[in-house]
């Protein structure tokens, strides 16, 4: 008699579960509905742009997005742009003349001004920020797939890195040297670059980059500018301030720079062009010696950029001022050790 | 009544206790439906990579060389996995491609430290590195193999990029077991920004270290091709604990060879039947022999090449295998130990030459039940034979106290003889019986100073012989080649071939007639000279078309097939040895004259008689060619003189007298 209602009630219990899971398994679900959601309000924002190219292997069109409602276009600068006649297709599959306001050739973008009105567009104001492991939306015209009102192609992955380019020297031949975000997904493919990176809201993070490989590694490296690093000169643009600025590929060299003579260091001679700089001889009193450092003993960095050659160590002691206190780092043995030191007044 | 009490109070409680469970469970649910399924995932696969991170190390390395098998390589970071708290670190051999000057190692929080290169596992593409830290390292957890699913969740993690974060790559496990059975397969992004480091499952646990792998190849750069494309390659992490101690001690591991040859090349389709052990194998110390069939490797049971390949895959060189084999009726097993690398057959000699006896003197000879033996033509001067006292003129009657029958049954008995052995000649000396010592030494096919002629058989030319003289090649992919047989051509007696494959200037029939006419007939032996396809150059569709005008030969006339050569210039000369390291084995011996060697030897077997005569315009020793019979140990001469130019007559002598002791034995 008194067995019954714990038992109902165990059942009760027991069917209340397997609701809540049947809840859980609709929740599992729901990723695709919701992708599906972000990515339909978001694709009226991208358009097609179309200009010059079509020949020697460059193609004749690229990807961008609106930022305004009355038609403001960001892309990236490009030779598609450097034509008379820009065209636009929206999402609809309406096309415009676009006319271009101005470039940047430092941050390789663009904007483009299409005559219309009440435009899905996204809020440069509104960016988010990226992280490592986020998974993110591509949206971009990659390959000249979309054509007319088709829809441009949407691409989904992780933000592999937060890194910068700039950081070593002729790694990447770009003229933009600054944060990106890196992708896992093949994003950067011709046509690609101007696209719209987004997080899983549909809020926006960046502009796909161009086409860029890796000279160190020779890979393929997929990426975006975040929007933060875009949006004053993007304002300025359409606030009709904008000064065009060169590209300045590095810092400007100093007019005195530092030398191997003036730390009285001699190197092994460069037999190779990856001749690693080991230490030949260190001159007597010099600020090498001074600081400690022996014949034998391989420098590895100058600060903290690796010279993993002779020529890498000359370099960069040319972006140093002979005036400055410099850090090296050497292996002697299996010891890591660092020294400051300065160029001696005596040769100064 | 108090009993019903404490019952009735034990149901609300159990009520309670119910409904509380109950509100947990609606509130957890609710929390969890607010928030989508990627957010969750987004949020574990950041919590993963977190928890792994302090183990994944960032590797530099200064200097080495710029190019490796042609690639330039790059000196970019890359990455490492921390294996042991004392400072082992495991990464991807790729990344020592160049073998750098110095290596350095930065750990998670940034510090760096020199590392040496302890030792490389040419199997799996691993390096174990050590460096000296001061503070134990973060140790990450392994995946147990068998918790693996196809399916799961994976998260490729490396530290290559600026700002010294880890960098990751989301992806699913896409096949286990592959490679051979040696690596987890992904389709996470793999490539030099992640190689070296780990591919993570959900709860931050090691799955495995990312490598490059190919499955047709070895080597630091095999499988590189894959980069980024959706196939990326990780050897278990389990797997490394298991070869650690062995790397810690600074042994390389190597794949482990048995030494055994298969006939066919479809290895899905073939039985493990051996057409060979290698000479110098430990299939070959083991007792394995031709026929033998595997069925078992350590009660595995295999039955195509592929499983068998799979299964000492799995295994090391200096590993221990048990096999079990069919060999006709019998079930035998045995075991060996895999070896790194298997030295090359050297061939050993006796230094003489046999006299050519004709096939109705052998007849005669058997049916008297006479031993006929072996004749001596000539002995080499201060070769083994001479050193024991063997004299041009003796018979050699048994070796080893085994009658020989003929040539054949001699040079089979020393073949298989060790370098440096001794073997008993039974010798007959007129009508004195000796008993000769020879200590066997390796034959290295240089050309006699001076050789008595061969003196054959009487001829005998019968009435019904095949066509002599200047025969016309009517093969239609042949129509312009000859084939000269000497005009005293006796079927009761072998004849050599020369296959004579001529330059880039074409076929000059008279010239290459008036030149070697005379020294054929003198020397029982035929002249094919077919002529290229195509223009006056030989292309690789001619290997075939020239090994189907020898086997014609072969089926028209009495061949002697130790004496069977190829001699060919330039392209000829690249088609001699395509032919000679081809399937069929149509040839005992190439004279490639200013050549190119087209692809790499085959292994010499004791069974298979080829040797070499290499003419080239710088010195010799520089040639590849040259370099690459003397590492396979193939009985070689070789002679320097000008491109461009006919054979001086020096050199032509030489290679008439290499021609003519061919038969060494």
């Amino acid at each position: 008699m008194n067995d019954l209602p714990r038992k109902c009630i165990a059942l009760v219990g027991l069917l209340v579960a397997f609701g809540a899971c049947d809840h859980l398994s609709l929740a599992a679900q729901a990723p695709n509905a919701s992708f599906a959601g972000v990515i339909e309000r978001t694709r009226p924002k991208i358009v097609k742009i179309y200009g010059a190219g079509g020949y020697r292997g460059l193609e004749s069109y690229q990807s961008g997005f609106l930022i305004s409602p009355e038609g403001h276009v960001l892309t990236v600068w490009s030779y598609v742009l450097d034509s008379d006649v820009i065209t636009v297709t929206l999402d609809d599959g309406r096309k415009f003349e676009a006319k271009l306001l101005a470039a940047d050739p430092r941050l390789e973008l663009a904007v483009l001004k299409v005559e219309a009105q009440g435009l899905p567009a996204f809020d440069l104001g509104q960016s988010v920020e990226a992280s490592e492991g986020m998974r993110v939306l591509a949206f971009s015209n990659l390959f000249g797939v979309a054509t007319g009102d088709e829809p441009v192609s949407v691409q989904h992955g992780s933000v592999a890195a937060c890194t910068k380019l700039e950081a070593r020297r002729g790694t990447y031949e770009t003229p933009y040297k600054g944060p990106v975000f890196v992708l896992d997904a093949m994003t950067n493919n011709p046509g690609a670059a101007g696209g719209a990176l987004t997080d899983r809201d549909g809020r926006l993070l960046g502009m796909l980059g161009k086409e860029l490989r890796n000279s160190l590694t020779n890979i393929w490296l997929n990426y975006a500018i975040p929007t933060r690093e875009m949006a004053t000169t993007v304002e300025e643009i359409r606030a009709g301030r904008f000064v065009a600025q060169r590209a300045a590929p590095d810092a400007p060299k100093p007019a005195h720079p530092l030398t191997l003579d003036l730390l009285g260091i001699v190197v092994v001679p460069e037999v190779l062009d990856r001749t690693p700089p080991f230490i030949d001889e260190v001159r007597i009193g010099s600020p090498a010696a001074e600081a400690g450092l022996k014949p034998d003993d391989l420098i590895v960095f100058v600060g903290e950029r690796l010279v993993p050659t002779s020529k890498a160590l000359r370099d960069e002691l040319e972006r140093i001022d002979r005036i400055d206190r410099v850090k090296l780092t050497v292996t002697r043995g299996q010891d890591l050790i660092e020294v400051t030191l300065t160029a001696s007044d005596a040769e100064n | 009544m108090p009993q019903s009490q404490s019952s009735q109070r034990a149901v609300v409680r159990s009520v309670t206790l119910s409904v509380s469970l109950l509100l947990t469970l609606a509130s957890a649910v609710m929390v969890r439906a607010g928030d989508d399924l990627p957010a969750r995932e987004e949020r574990a696969m950041t919590k993963a990579v977190a928890h792994v991170a302090p183990s994944v190390v960032s590797i530099e390395t200064v200097g080495g060389a710029e190019r490796v098998e042609g690639m330039l390589v790059g000196s970019a970071p890359t990455t490492g996995l921390v294996v042991s708290a004392d400072g082992y670190i495991v990464s991807s051999a790729f990344n020592f491609a160049q073998a750098p000057t110095s290596i350095l190692v930065a750990i998670g929080d940034g510090r760096r430290f020199p590392a040496r290169l302890v030792a490389t596992d040419r199997s799996r593409m691993l390096v174990l590195l050590k460096i000296e830290s001061d503070v134990p390292l973060a140790v990450p957890v392994a995946v147990p193999e068998s918790e693996l699913r196809v399916g799961q969740w994976a998260v490729a993690v490396g530290r290559t990029f600026e700002g010294g974060h880890a960098n990751i790559s989301v992806g699913i496990i896409s096949a286990l077991g592959r490679i051979w059975g040696k690596a987890v397969q992904t389709d996470a992004k793999i490539s030099p920004a992640n190689y070296g480091g780990p591919l993570i499952d959900l709860r931050g646990r090691v799955v495995g270290v990312l490598v490059p792998l190919a499955p047709d190849r070895t080597g630091e750069m095999a499988g590189v091709d894959w980069y980024d494309s959706g196939i990326g390659f990780a050897i278990p992490l389990e797997h490394i604990r298991k070869i650690l101690p062995r790397l810690e001690q600074g042994k390389d591991l190597n794949p482990g060879l048995m030494g055994v040859t298969f006939a066919g090349s479809d290895i899905y389709d073939e039985l493990p039947t051996l057409s060979g052990a290698r000479p110098n194998s430990p299939a070959r110390e083991a007792g394995l022999r031709k026929g033998d069939r595997i069925v078992a490797v350590d009660g595995h049971k295999v039955e195509r090449l592929a499983q068998l390949y799979r299964e000492i895959q799995a295994h090391y060189a200096g590993e221990t295998i048990k096999l079990s084999i069919e060999r006709g009726k019998e079930s035998i097993e045995r075991t060996l130990t895999l070896a790194s690398k298997i030295d090359p057959y050297r061939r050993p000699t006796l230094g003489i030459l046999p006299t050519r006896a004709a096939s109705s003197e052998l007849a005669a000879a058997d049916k008297a039940k006479q031993p006929s033996g072996v004749g001596v033509r000539w002995v080499e001067p201060k070769g083994p034979a001479e050193l024991a006292g063997v004299q041009a003129g003796d018979r050699i009657l048994a070796i080893e106290g085994q009658a020989v029958a003929d040539r054949q049954a001699l040079a089979d008995r020393v073949a298989d003889s060790k370098i440096g052995s001794k073997v008993k000649l039974d010798v007959l000396r007129g009508d004195k019986k000796l008993v000769l010592d020879v200590e066997l030494a390796e034959m290295t096919g240089e050309v006699p100073e001076q050789l008595p002629a061969a003196p054959a058989a009487p001829k005998a030319p019968e009435e019904e012989r095949p066509p002599v003289g200047l025969v016309e090649l009517e093969d239609a992919g042949m129509s312009k080649g000859i084939l000269y047989v000497p005009e005293n051509y006796d079927p009761a007696v072998a004849h050599g071939l020369l296959v004579w494959l001529h330059s880039g200037d074409g076929l000059d029939r008279e010239k290459l007639l008036a030149e070697w006419r005379p020294w054929c007939a003198e020397h029982d032996c035929l002249l094919l000279a077919p002529q290229a396809a195509l223009a006056n150059q030989w292309t690789p569709p001619d290997v075939e078309r020239v090994a189907r005008a020898i086997e014609r030969v072969r089926d028209t006339y009495t061949l002697d097939e130790w004496r069977v050569a190829a001699c060919g210039t330039g392209s000829g000369g690249a088609l001699a040895y395509a032919l000679a390291f081809g399937e069929e084995h149509p040839l005992a011996a190439v004279a490639a004259i200013h050549a190119r060697m087209p692809k790499e030897p085959t292994a010499q077997e004791p069974e298979q008689r080829l040797s070499f005569f290499v003419v080239s315009d710088k010195d010799p020793a520089t040639q590849p060619s040259v370099k690459q019979l003397r590492a396979a140990k193939y009985p070689l001469v070789t002679r320097q003189a000008d491109a461009g130019k006919p054979l001086d007559a020096k050199t032509l002598e030489a290679l008439r007298r290499w021609l003519d002791a061919l038969d060494r034995i």
